[in-house]
Parts: C-alpha cells; structure tokens; sequence
C-alpha cells in the first residue's frame, strides 16, 4: 500500500489481505505448523515401525498427502470464513461497496490474496522439507524428490483454493462469524472424514455395483479424494501398499484430475460471485 | 444553524423524487422527496428503522429504488460523482496502522499518498500514524474515518452517526470539519440521534418515521409547520404579568407562550408597552420539534433489518446446523 505502487483493485485488496496474514501472525503460525507436520513425517515417521530411518519416497509422500488432506482444507477454512461476515460485522464491507469497485474485484482480490498466503505457508514448510531430504538422504533422486514435491505443493495449493472458495460462499451467507465457522467445519467434517471413510468402506468391501466409472465419479465428486488420488497416482503409490492407496486405482489421468481439481476452483469462484452479487444489502 | 449559503447552486446535487423502496411485504420507504444542495448540510432523522440507512443506501448507489427518481449531479457535469461515506459504528481493521488503512482505501480511490500525509496531519493523527487501530481511541477511529470519507474531496459526504461515542471535545472537531467541507461547497449529509449536536451545524432537515416524510426544511420552516410556540421568558415575571389582560392570556408557568405568528406583535407590546428588553425568546429546539412530528405518527411497525427468530425447537435446531439458511443483511 505504502511502498507497492498497484493501481488495480484485486491487487490493492490482495495485498491487504498478505498483510493482515503476515500482522497477525498467521503465515508465522500455519507456517510452523506446517512444517513441524512435514518434517515430523519425513524424519520422525518410521519411529512407530521400531526403527529410524529416511522413508522411501512413495511412503513419504503418501504419509505427507494422507495427513495434509485434513490440515490444508482447515488452514484455509480458517484463513477464509471471516473473509465476508467479518468485514460486513465491521461495517466495512458496506464501504467497500460504496467504493468505485465491483464485487467480482473484490472477490477476486481477496482470493488472489488467500491464494499467496497459502503458497507462501505451503511451499517454505514443503519446500524446506525437500531441501532437508535432499541433504540428509542420499538414496532419494534429486529429480524424484523435486518432482513430487512440486505435485505436492501444487494440488496443495489446489486444495486449499477449493476450501478458500467453500469459506467464501459460507462467509457470504452466514450472519455470524461463529455460525460460518461451524458451517464449515461441518463442511470439512462431512468432506474430509465421513465421505472418504465411506469411500474408503465400499472400496475395501469391493461391493458388486463399483466398477471403475462410479469410482471415477465418486472421486470426482469430492475436492479431497481428487487430491489423494493425485498425489497417489503421481508416486505410483501401489508400492505403498497402504488400504487409502485404492483411491490411485482411480482411471482417470493426472492431467484430467488436475483439470477437475480446477473445475471445482472454477465452479466454486462463480457460485461465490453470484452469492456475492445478489447479496442483499 | 449556518445560513452561509454563499457555496450553494441552484442544482440539486442530490434530488430524490417520489422515491419508494420495498423489501418483500415492507415498505422501507414510501414517497420520498428530498433536494441537497451544494454547500448545505442536511440532518436525517428518525427513529431506528425509519428509513434512514435505506435512504443513505439508496444515494450511495447500493441499492435501486422500487419506485422514483433519484439522480446525483456532481460538480464536474463530465465526471462520475464522488462520493464520501463514513458508516456507522465501522471498525476499520485493527491490526493495520492508521496509516496502511488510510493507505489502502486512498489506493482504492486512486488518491496519491501526499493527500494521504495531508488528512493525516489535518485530523491530528502524526503522532499514532504507525500504531495499530487496536490501540486507537474511539474518537481517534471517528477521525481517521471521517479522513477515509473526504479522501477523493467527495461532492457528497454521508455521515452515519459520526459522534455517536465521542466526547464533546471530539464531536466539536468533526463538526468542524463539516464546516470547513461545507466552505468548499461540499454537500453533506448526516444521518443521527444526536439532535442537540446536529441542530447547530444543519441547513436542513429531514424528517422520517416508519419509512415516510414527516417533515422536511430549515430549522425555521419546521418550527412552523410543527406550530409548536417559543418561549419568552422576562425578569420579574410575575409583577411584569400581573393586571395584564393580553400578557395573562399567554401565559403558561412562568414564561409566555407566543407562536410564530403572534411573536413579533408580542415583542413590540413588550418593548413598547411594558418597557422590557432584558427578556429572553426560547424558540422550540430541535430535538421538541423531533418529538412533535414523532408523536404525531402512528406506532411504527417492526423494522425490517430486525430478524424474527423461530423459538420452536425446530426452528432452534435449524438455525444451530445450518448457518447457511438465513440470508444475511449488512
């Protein structure tokens, strides 16, 4: 605001928002969190099998995708749910709308904003994790490791843009910040836990009617399993041998997932513009 | 009130006709006409739900009336109207400093920094210019507020409860403000409750109750349409009164009840007469001329913005896991 001279409103607005993350700590805060969660999987994971040792690849990145699929969906619903109720509890929504702005600027700035919030938070506690792996252990391939953390970064990143744009569409419609934060957390409960666990039931049961097409939609169907079979697929995540490793049996291809991934991004952005531009005032 | 209309034009700079507005089954306003000049506060005022914050709303271009006209009309016919807005009871975002939020709506206007600098010393805010709001005193966040409102030198300024909280110190220096605004012709607008505060800065006032105008003009006009007498209170009171016919029958208490008509007469029969120049006239006030038009309405109807809650357990259920079926107004 002060040193960056930005003239459009989307960048004005997201570079608001990166200042508010940064003064109030947050990108500090989920930063570590983050990274204390990564590098604990990454060095401190093979502990619970008896012995101390670097995971293989595979292993790593399907441990690291099985648990930031429940922590990035919650960073970005706490980076989000406030980002309409809040402003409008504190009056300042009604004047940003009675700036010579429109709501699709401000939609989007404060999106553009989020999103390099959750870039800056993800890809220093992921990134630092590759650098360590690399220097520390020597059997991984400098082009393996970069590979699959980039993916990672990347459909993280994804990930957490769909869960922004949930907050954003719970935040226009709630009165009260408390009654979005519980909207969402029932969203993240339902979509995160319930429907993967459910998933996860009929593919371990191998019922009759489960060919491969209703997995393919079932999967596409919800942001998280999308994210899953993404990272599983692109580690050939078979060798892991783990139950959550089916979702990779998904036959769709890393492009078309990462297509989908950004159907839903898509999807989700009109669906808030249009709340956002019938909101009554 | 100011009468220097020296920087009024004869076109309006906001002219409301016959302007309704409805929310579903409620009318938040019906019929209303309104002319802002330039140079010229206006009150508006009402009780809660009257049809203010629509009415302001309305102006802002936030909403579209149902019915009626409402047209802007800038100082520059070629340039879109600019418009200052401080709402009420805002809370800017407190972690930023006084500066970076001022910074940021001035970018969002498209205002350069140096006017930025000049508002900030203008409102005397130097010495917290880099401290977050959260340290911020109410009256300081009413400043830096009405400096947020006036950043692009606005043809029309709208002021929602800007003293509601101050000290009268504080309240002094925003008035001020306005009338220095006001030197520079531009118009202002100012929605409040506090009509001692108000009545000394206003040109005019309108009036609403329950979504219609009740009264509308100068301070004068509606001392006359209201019919409400002044007061004229003399030393002595009681020997001045006594054994006098025309005098007894005015009086009430201990003061005489003259109204606009009857006024100039009853002053010249005191000077003249009775020799009296130490008496003092006591024109009704803003806040009786209020409670009269006020009292004059019919109860008002729920306002609209006030949610109705369903006290059935169905109802209480709905409303605790389905924060998203009730649609939210600002």
């Amino acid at each position: 605001m002060n040193n960056l001279q930005f003239t459009s409103p989307i960048f004005i607005i997201a570079y608001k928002e990166l200042r508010d993350s940064l003064r109030n700590r947050w990108i500090l805060f989920m930063g570590s969190i983050f990274m204390l969660l990564s590098l604990s999987i990454t060095f401190a994971g093979s502990a619970v099998t008896g012995e101390l040792a670097l995971p293989p690849l595979v292993n790593l990145m399907s441990s690291l995708s099985t648990t930031a699929v429940f922590i990035i969906p919650l960073a970005a619903i706490l980076l989000s749910y406030d980002s309409f109720v809040g402003e409008q509890e504190a009056g300042t929504l009604l004047l940003l709308l009675s700036y010579p702005i429109s709501r699709t600027q401000i939609l989007m700035g404060k999106l553009l904003g989020h999103g390099v919030v959750m870039f800056i938070t993800t890809s220093c506690a992921f990134g630092s994790t590759a650098a360590l792996l690399l220097v520390v252990g020597n059997q991984y391939s400098v082009a393996e490791v970069l590979s699959a953390f980039m993916q990672f970064v990347i459909s993280s990143n994804l990930l957490a843009l769909t869960f922004v744009l949930l907050g954003y569409i719970v935040s226009l419609r709630a009165t009260e910040k408390a009654k979005a934060v519980a909207g969402l957390l029932f969203i993240w409960f339902m979509l995160v836990l319930i429907y993967d666990l459910l998933l996860l039931t009929v593919l371990v049961s191998d019922v009759g009617f489960m060919d491969k097409q209703l997995l393919n939609i079932l999967i596409a169907l919800n942001p998280t399993d999308l994210y899953r079979a993404i990272n599983l697929i692109s580690i050939d995540a078979h060798r892991s041998g783990s139950a959550l490793s089916m979702i990779g049996d998904i036959d769709l291809g890393l492009s078309v997932m990462y297509l989908l991934m950004l159907g839903w991004i898509s999807g989700l952005l009109v669906i808030s513009q249009r709340i956002f531009s019938h909101k009554p005032l | 009130m100011n009468s220097d209309t020296s920087t009024t034009s004869h076109t309006p700079v906001v002219s409301v006709e016959h302007v309704g507005l409805r929310f579903a089954d409620v009318d938040a306003l019906q019929d209303i006409n309104l002319e802002v000049y330039q140079g010229q506060t206006l009150a508006l005022l009402g009780h809660n739900g009257a049809g203010k914050s629509s009415l302001i709303k309305l102006i802002l271009g936030l909403i579209k009336p149902t019915s009626g006209k409402l047209t802007l009309q800038g100082g520059h016919a070629l340039q879109p109207i600019n418009l200052g807005y401080l709402p009420e009871d805002v809370s800017f975002y407190d972690k930023l400093t006084g500066w970076e939020v001022l910074s940021y709506f001035a970018a969002l206007k498209g205002v350069k920094v140096t006017r930025v600098k000049q508002l900030i010393a203008e409102f005397e805010l130097e010495y917290a210019q880099h401290r977050q709001l959260k340290t911020y005193s109410k009256g300081m966040k009413q400043r830096l507020g009405v400096a947020q409102a006036i950043l692009s030198h606005p043809d029309i300024l709208l002021l929602d409860e800007p003293t509601v909280g101050l000290d009268p110190q504080a309240s002094q220096f925003l008035y001020q403000k306005v009338e220095s605004l006001k030197q520079q012709g531009c118009a202002v607008i100012i929605c409040t409750h506090e009509l001692s505060i108000v009545e000394k800065h206003l040109d005019r006032a309108l009036l609403l109750a329950g979504g219609r105008r009740v009264g509308c003009g100068t301070l004068n006009e509606l001392r006359h349409a209201s019919g409400l007498k002044a007061q004229i209170k003399l030393p002595n009171f009681t020997d001045k009164v006594r054994g006098d016919s025309y005098l007894q029958s005015l009086t009430h208490g201990q003061a005489l009840w003259v109204s606009t008509d009857e006024r100039k007469a009853v002053i010249e029969y005191l000077v003249q007469q009775k020799s009296c120049t130490d008496f003092s006239v006591i024109e009704p006030s803003l806040e009786v001329i209020y409670h009269h038009f006020m009292q004059q309405q019919p109860l008002h109807p729920l306002p609209a913005n006030i949610a109705v809650t369903d006290a059935s357990p169905k109802g209480w259920l709905q409303s605790l896991l389905s924060p998203l079926a009730r649609q939210s107004t600002l």
